[in-house]
């Protein structure tokens, strides 16, 4: 088995308010993967990080990070004696050292000096090594603190969430450069966001983590178009719920819980709109335009089918008007 | 009983994983070292177990007296120095006025003068009273001039006590005015508050967790006061604690009344934290500081000015100016009545007990946060009750301490430095812990994650990460317990080793003899060296604003 | 650790070298300091002295045991001493000089402690509104006539507890507590400041009488505040019970601790402090009369005239004192 770190039936309430972080967390990572974890905030994912580092203690369950177990009942390994390395959301960039010493802090980072060359080569931080983190802008200081992480060549990197405390405008790059470093290094990675783009871009794995359970690791592709349930299918964009009877043709479908029914759920721009004139052998759905919003590249729509209300997006040259009658196929990938 | 439901107890589990995890070099020390600082106050606690033969009979009697007596010396003195602390914090944040600045930092002065000798300074006030007095006996009656002199009493012990204990409360609600942003107030004013009303009912509210932990520590110097209540005359519980145990020569009756008095001690503290953590008023994160303070007329500059000097005067300027004038009269004498001994046995004890104790904090402090343990964190606390514990309550303590060690290992502790440094770390751990745990909670907690993800030992983050980083808030720590342990006068005076004057023993002594004019020399020299680190602490906090 | 145990043997070593004797002493006066040094002068033993509370001072000793450094308590009262010797640590003296200079009320009866002083517990009353015919005892200061116009220390101080445990000897505990309660109603205030202050009292028009040490008035005497002399001038001394059982004393005295490794000096010590030479320093200097009263040569004292005392053993100050002070408290003297 390939498997670099496994979890088994992780628990830990927190102690506080006595509330569930997590539940029964149970998953395994590759040597390789990219593996991003998503939630709402409050949904315990800091906190597996956390435990996964050493610097939290788990309530129950097991962790094995490379054929060693880390975790397990009587058993702790130090954050200190793990494999693993963590990038804290501020970064916490020693304020009393230069970022030279920053990166050279590590226990075993002076073992890896041509390594960590390289790295601040790639990086293209040379030119602040002398600098002192208050005097260098955030973009600089996450790739420092990324630098540092990777200096003592851990097995595993654990980032919490790296790009949350960028400009909007830095985002995208610093996401561009964050993957090519990922990739260069070849490291396995687990990597907190709340931000489903940034999961589905930077990932290869993505789990859900839902008020502390794991509700569905897959690829991106396959969360995004064959979701486990309405949480996951909601999270990574709009969605329409609707119950699988009147959908049967469809192959993905689940159980909501809420609903207590069979459930598809399809997402708006896979709602293909039928012209007048053509005819389409698949199944139609037809209704009445309640609303229509511009959202730049495409239209927003909503329908109302009698039976239940729509949100389709169609292509913004169309011409929609309220109260007009629509007629839709289903196109899934 | 099924021993799953035991696994899921939450505390007997957190003990489990501490036991199993945690235990290292650094937790065991911290341990032990904090425990062995709590033993003395725990003898005292375990004495409530013990009945002494004359507890029913202090109970009938003189119980209540002490305690009430107690309770309006707090009562007042806590109303006074609130008053005498808010209004001059208030003032000197928000206005500007003419002298303010240098209002502004000599508003601290007045902690340089401790109780008993701010008692001993205004020792005849009394006496300016007693022409009123036999007019009254004289022409109204004799109840009414016991009802006059009796509150005279009261009230100007309170007035005393406050004039040199309402800097504490100045410090803390200046700094959270200050803290307090400008925008709010101005959000305030948009919404129709005036002045007066944006006091009231926003900044006042909002300061409230600063404000009561400085009337708290107030309240906590009015109980431990031992000079100023034996001088003016009110038997309180530490006069009671002493009477009981010397003029009734019964130990365990002492120790049951100091056990009392501890009690309603914790009452009050556990009232305090309550209304503390009732109003969480984070600090306003996007607060921008307090740039333009609101100019006064000359008026209100005039009454500004007045209510800032009121407390000054009573508090700083009076005794000073009577000590200074009593130590000219002296002069002759000083030789004799003040020492280079005195002085450096005074400044070498302070020393070396402020050192000794900024560095157990440090220990404690930083195993407590660094391995997030529980246990630890408890037996801290523990270590840290000291300090609300009256000086001469914690001395019986410890003399209860090695009188057992004595008895057990034949080695003479009493009499000893190494004791009352001991003494001192056991009162005013306290004072170096509450800033050092909060400069590594700011400062350092990430950081030591960060520390020890990157493999670090736990020394390498102690030496490379969390000192550095803290140096300030050491220093500062050092120099507050450095004047407190100047100032403190009941400990050392039950305590302190053969032939060894301090300034602080020397001044009580010699007042305590009517010698009140010879007593001026030490008690000068006291304020002295007390006034040095005083306003360099003050000018350092003020730069770091 | 270790350092620091040899830096203190050593300390401890090198003073024991010369001959000296410890002593923890409640006195604070300049006559002891001249006593002290003429001692020295005469004899080349060094005198270490500790000065504190009596109270704390016995705490210490018995808390060092066996290991105590001290060699003699010095106390202000007999009190004290009294306590000193039920704590198990003083010894007792064999000095036939001791017996003979030490009159036997003002010794313990076992040779444990010595009378050095004598200081009368007297009323002091205002020259101008008192007229010396109405005092008589301190049992007549109980009735009303007296009502609120007596002026007299709190209960916490030993004089008064010394006085309160020699009147339950006289009168029994009933009677010694209605005298108590009876003597608070008719205080003008509520008992406050030092000995002096009631002095001072009484001259401001506050109260009518005091009772007060009679060398706190020799320091109001002879004082360099000219405020205190003029009350002086205001106030004149009478001794109550001269008719019964004599005025109340109080001494001031001294005992041997058990620890003791220099007794022999000791002894010498003691001897001296008793010997005529310093009975008369203690008298000129601190205004407290010698223990063979009638011996006293000072002036000022003179000036007071001469009064029976009481013959009571002084021991039973200290038998007394725990009752005393329970009496106080259901009294409500403060």
């Amino acid at each position: 088995m390939n498997e670099l770190l496994k979890l088994q039936n992780i628990s830990k309430t927190f102690r506080k308010n006595n509330i569930d972080a997590l539940k029964n967390i149970s998953f395994e990572c590759a040597k390789g993967d990219v593996i991003s974890i998503v939630g709402s905030s409050g949904s315990g994912k800091s906190t597996l990080l956390r435990i996964i580092a050493g610097l939290e203690i788990p309530d129950e369950g097991e962790i094995i990070l490379e054929k060693n177990k880390i975790n397990g009942s009587g058993i702790y390994l130090a954050p200190e004696k793990r494999n693993c390395s963590l990038v804290f959301q501020d970064f916490a960039l020693f304020p009393n050292m230069s970022v030279k010493e920053n990166i050279f802090f590590g226990k075993n980072a002076s073992k890896n000096k041509s390594m960590i060359d390289e790295l601040i080569e790639f990086t293209r931080i040379k030119n602040l090594l002398e600098r002192f983190p208050h005097e260098i802008s955030g973009g600089q200081q996450q790739r420092v603190a990324l630098v540092r992480a990777l200096s003592i060549n851990p097995a595993l990197l654990l980032l919490d969430e790296p790009l949350s405390h960028l400009d909007h405008e830095l985002k995208h790059q610093v996401r561009n450069e964050l993957k090519n470093l990922i990739k260069k290094v070849g490291a396995t990675v687990l990597m907190v966001t709340h931000d489903t783009e940034d999961a589905m871009y930077m990932a290869n794995k993505v789990l859900v983590l839902n008020n502390g359970v794991v509700d569905q690791v897959d690829s991106p592709a396959s969360i995004f178009n064959f979701p486990l349930n309405s949480y996951v299918a909601g999270l990574f964009g709009k969605t329409n719920i609707l119950p699988f009877k009147d959908f049967p043709f469809l192959d993905h479908h689940f159980f909501d819980k809420d609903r207590n029914e069979d459930v598809v759920s399809i997402r708006p721009h896979e709602f293909k709109l039928i012209d007048g004139n053509s005819s389409v052998e698949k199944p139609q759905i037809k209704g009445r335009v309640v609303s229509v919003d511009s959202l730049g590249p495409f239209l927003e729509v909503s329908i109302d089918t009698g039976k239940f209300e729509l949100i389709v997006h169609v292509d913004r040259n169309q011409k929609i008007e309220t109260d007009h009658d629509l007629s839709f196929y289903i196109e899934k990938k | 009983m099924d021993i799953s439901i035991l696994k899921s107890l939450k505390p007997l589990r957190i003990l489990k994983q501490e036991l199993l995890f945690k235990l290292n070099g650094w937790t065991v020390v911290s341990l032990l070292v904090g425990l062995f600082i709590f033993f003395p106050i725990g003898e005292i606690l375990l004495s409530m177990n013990s009945q002494s033969s004359n507890w029913s009979h202090l109970k009938e009697t003189v119980l209540f007296t002490y305690f009430l007596n107690s309770f309006i010396l707090v009562f007042g003195t806590a109303f006074i120095s609130l008053i005498f602390g808010v209004s001059s914090a208030w003032l000197i944040s928000n206005y500007q006025f003419k002298y303010g600045k240098i209002l502004e930092w000599a508003l601290v002065l007045p902690l340089a003068i401790p109780t008993y000798i701010a008692a001993y300074a205004y020792f005849d006030i009394l006496e300016l009273f007693n022409p009123l007095l036999v007019w009254v006996r004289n022409n109204i009656n004799i109840e009414a001039m016991q009802l006059l002199n009796d509150s005279l009493v009261y009230f100007v012990t309170i007035l005393v006590m406050s004039s040199v204990l309402f800097p504490y409360i100045y410090l803390l609600a200046r700094s959270a005015f200050l803290k307090q942003g400008k925008q709010l107030r101005d959000a305030a004013k948009t919404l129709g508050y005036n002045e007066k009303s944006v006091f009231w009912k926003i900044a006042l509210p909002m300061a409230r967790p600063a404000i009561i932990a400085g009337v708290s520590l107030v309240v906590m110097e009015t109980l431990n006061d031992y000079g100023a209540v034996k001088h003016f005359g009110i038997p309180t519980f530490t006069s009671g604690i002493f009477r009981t145990w010397l003029g009734m020569g019964d130990l365990v009756g002492a120790l049951q009344l100091s056990a009392v008095l501890i009690f309603f001690i914790f009452l009050l503290l556990a009232l305090e934290k309550q209304a503390r953590s009732r109003s969480k008023y984070h600090d306003s994160l996007h607060s921008k500081p307090m740039s333009k303070k609101i100019i006064l007329n000359k008026n209100k500059s005039t009454a500004a000015i007045a209510c800032c000097l009121t407390p000054l005067i009573l508090g700083f300027v009076i005794p000073l100016f009577r000590l200074m004038s009593w130590a000219w009269i002296s002069r002759d004498k000083a030789s004799a009545l003040v020492s280079i001994e005195m002085i450096s046995n005074s400044l070498g004890l302070s020393i070396i007990s402020s050192i000794s104790i900024v560095l157990i904090a440090l220990l404690l402090v930083f195993t407590s946060r660094y391995f997030n343990s529980y246990v630890i964190n408890f037996s801290n606390r523990l270590a840290t009750l000291g300090y609300s514990i009256p000086g001469a309550v914690i001395a019986i303590g410890i003399l209860l301490f090695t009188a057992q060690i004595n008895a057990v290992t034949n080695f003479v502790l009493t009499g000893s430095l190494v004791l009352l440094v001991f003494a001192y770390i056991v009162r005013y751990l306290a004072v170096a812990c509450q800033p050092i745990n909060a400069g590594i909670e700011t400062n350092c907690d990430s950081l030591n994650n960060a520390s020890k993800s990157l493999g670090s030992s736990t020394y390498t983050s102690l030496r490379l990460v969390n000192i550095p980083l803290i140096k300030n808030t050491l220093i500062t720590a050092g120099l507050l317990v450095f004047i407190d342990i100047i100032k403190e006068l009941p400990l050392t005076l039950i305590l302190r080793p053969f032939n060894f004057e301090t300034l602080s023993t020397a001044t009580f002594d010699l007042s305590s003899q009517a010698q009140i004019i010879e007593a001026s020399l030490p008690a000068l020299c006291m304020i002295a060296v007390v006034l040095v680190p005083l306003v360099y602490l003050n000018y350092r906090l003020d730069n770091s604003r | 650790m270790k350092k620091l145990f040899t830096v203190l043997l050593t300390i401890f070593v090198s003073m024991n070298l010369q001959a000296q004797i410890n002593i923890y002493s409640h006195r604070h006066y300049e006559s002891d300091k001249i006593l002290f040094k003429k001692f020295t002068d005469q004899t080349g033993i060094k005198i270490n002295v500790i000065k504190g509370s009596a109270d704390q001072l016995i705490e210490r000793l018995v808390s060092e045991g066996n290991n105590s450094p001290a060699d003699i308590l010095l106390t202000v009262d007999a009190g004290r001493l009294y306590r000193a010797k039920a704590a198990g640590i003083l010894q007792p003296v064999e000095s036939k000089k001791m017996y003979e200079n030490v009159p036997s009320s003002m010794r313990d009866p076992d040779g444990y402690w010595f009378g050095l002083t004598v200081r009368a517990r007297v009323l002091v009353y205002s020259k101008e509104r008192v007229k010396p015919s109405q005092l008589s005892t301190y049992e007549d200061l109980a009735t009303r006539k007296w009502r609120g116009k007596i002026a007299v220390r709190s209960s916490s101080n030993i004089y008064n507890q010394s006085l309160m445990a020699s009147m339950i000897e006289a009168n029994g505990s009933r009677k010694a507590l209605s005298w108590a309660k009876s003597v608070r109603k008719n205080m003008a205030r509520a008992p406050r400041g030092s000995d002096r202050d009631q002095a001072r009292a009484v001259a401001a028009g506050l109260a009518d009488v005091a009772i007060m040490n009679t060398y706190y008035l020799g320091i109001l005497a002879n004082s360099s505040d000219a405020k205190d002399r003029e009350v002086f001038k205001k106030v004149s001394v009478f001794f109550p019970n001269q008719e019964d059982r004599g005025t109340h004393i109080n001494i001031s005295g001294a005992g041997i601790t058990k620890s003791s490794k220099n007794k022999k000096d000791a002894i010498r010590f003691l001897e001296f402090l008793t010997g005529p030479e310093s009975q008369k320093t203690f008298g000129s200097v601190n205004y407290e009369y010698p223990i063979k009263i009638e011996t006293n040569q000072s002036e000022l004292l003179k000036s007071w005239g001469s009064f029976t005392y009481d013959t009571l053993n002084l021991s039973i100050l200290g038998s007394n004192n725990a009752e005393a002070v329970k009496l106080f408290d259901k009294a409500g003297w403060e």
